[in-house]
C-alpha cells in the first residue's frame, strides 16, 4: 500500500470517529435534559404519564437530529468519499 | 389484551413463517455465508442517454415506491365502503386518520385550509410509515457487484425502504416546501407573501431566504439519516452476531419503533411548516 493511500485511510477513520463522537455530545445533553424534565413532571402528576411519555419520545426524536446529521457525515466519510 | 385471529389469518401467518424457516434451512444447508459486502452501496442504473448524475436512477427506489403505492391503493379499494360498525382494517385506518386530522386541526387556525392540508399530511404519513415499516422485515434486496451489475439477496437483508434514499426524502420535503408557499400565497395574497421576506427590515432578506431553504434540507436529512443509519447499524451488528436472534430485536427497534416515530415527526413538521406560513 502506498503511503498516500494509507494516510487517506487514516484520515478517514479518525475523521469519522471524531465526527460521530463529538456530534453525540449535544444530543446526549439535550435528551438527558428532556428526560429529567419529563421525570419531574411525571412525579408531580402521575395521572399524565401516558401523554408525557409520547411527548417525551417526540421531543427526544427531534433533539437527536443533530446526532443523526453527524452519523450521516460519518457514513459519508467512510463509504462515499 | 387478547388477540383473536380468524382461521384465514392463522393460515396466512403460518405460511409466511414456514416460508421464512424453509429459506433459512435452505441457506444454512447450501453453506450460505453472511457477509458485509455492499453495505451502504446502491444499485445505480446509468440510462443510455445523457451523462452525469442527472441520467442515473436507483431502480430499487422506483420499484419499491410503486409497490408501496400499489399497497396503499389496494387497501383503499378494500375498505371503500365505510360501515357504521367498523371492521378490523377500517378501525385501524380510522384511528390513524383521526390522529392526523386532530394534529392538523390543532395547528391550523384557518378553517378552509384544514381539509387540503389534512389530505397532504395523511398521504405523506401513510407513505412514509409504510415504507419505514417495510424496511424492518427480512425480504428481497439488491446489492451492486464490482462489475457494475447487481446481485439479488433474498432474506439476508431487509426489504429496501424507499425513505433510505435521499432523493425520495428530498422530493417529499421539496413538495412540502412548494405547497407551503402555494398555500401562503393563497391565504395572504402575493403582496403580503413577498413582504414577509423583508421582515422585520429589508437587510434581513438573505437571512429569511436561507431560513426557508434550510427547512427542506433539515426535514429530508432527518428522515434519511434515521432510516439509512438504522439499516446500516442493523447490518453491522447483525453481522457481528452472525444473524442469531439479535437482528429481530434490532428490526423491532429501528424498523417499527423509530420508523413509526420518524413518520409521525415528518408529518408533524410538514404540518408545522405549512401552518406557520399561512398565519
Amino acid at each position: 500500500m502506498e503511503i498516500g493511500e494509507g494516510l487517506m485511510m487514516l484520515g478517514k477513520y479518525i475523521g469519522a470517529g471524531l465526527a460521530m463522537g463529538i456530534g453525540a455530545i449535544g444530543p446526549g445533553i439535550g435528551e438527558g435534559r428532556i428526560g429529567a424534565s419529563a421525570m419531574e413532571a411525571m412525579a408531580r402528576q402521575p395521572e399524565m404519564i401516558g401523554t408525557l411519555t409520547t411527548r417525551m419520545i417526540l421531543a427526544d426524536a427531534i433533539a437527536e437530529t443533530t446526532g443523526i446529521y453527524s452519523l450521516v457525515i460519518a457514513f459519508m466519510i467512510l463509504l462515499v468519499v | 389484551m387478547k388477540i383473536s385471529l380468524t382461521r384465514s389469518d392463522k393460515i396466512f401467518l403460518g405460511t409466511v413463517f414456514a416460508g421464512y424457516i424453509a429459506v433459512m434451512v435452505y441457506m444454512l444447508a447450501t453453506g450460505y455465508k453472511f457477509q458485509l459486502e455492499g453495505v451502504g452501496q446502491r444499485w445505480i442504473y446509468q440510462l443510455p442517454f445523457g451523462e452525469g448524475p442527472m441520467s442515473r436512477i436507483n431502480p430499487l427506489t422506483v420499484i419499491m415506491t410503486w409497490v408501496i403505492m400499489a399497497l396503499i391503493i389496494f387497501v383503499a379499494t378494500r375498505v371503500k365502503v365505510f360501515k357504521i360498525i367498523p371492521g378490523k382494517k377500517q378501525s385501524l385506518l380510522e384511528v390513524a386518520m383521526e390522529y392526523v386530522y386532530d394534529l392538523v386541526e390543532d395547528s391550523v387556525n384557518k378553517k378552509e385550509f384544514v381539509r387540503p392540508i389534512f389530505n397532504i399530511a395523511a398521504s405523506i404519513f401513510l407513505f412514509v410509515l409504510l415504507s419505514n415499516i417495510i424496511g424492518s422485515f427480512p425480504g428481497i434486496n439488491a446489492i451492486p457487484t464490482d462489475g457494475g451489475g447487481f446481485k439479488i439477496t433474498i432474506l439476508s437483508d431487509t426489504w429496501y425502504a424507499p425513505t433510505s434514499d435521499l432523493n425520495m426524502n428530498l422530493m417529499l420535503a421539496g413538495f412540502v416546501f412548494v405547497m407551503s408557499h402555494v398555500f401562503s400565497i393563497k391565504a395572504k395574497g402575493f403582496k403580503s407573501w413577498a413582504k414577509s421576506f423583508f421582515e422585520p427590515a429589508w437587510p434581513m432578506f438573505p437571512m429569511n431566504v436561507i431560513g426557508e431553504i434550510a427547512k427542506p434540507v433539515s426535514h429530508s436529512l432527518r428522515l434519511f439519516g434515521n432510516i439509512m443509519g438504522g439499516g446500516i447499524l442493523i447490518l453491522i451488528i447483525g453481522y457481528l452476531a452472525k444473524y442469531f436472534i439479535v437482528p429481530v430485536a434490532l428490526w423491532g427497534i429501528f424498523g417499527l419503533f423509530f420508523g413509526a416515530i420518524q413518520a409521525l415527526i415528518f408529518t408533524i413538521l410538514a404540518i408545522a411548516y405549512i401552518s406557520s406560513l399561512i398565519d
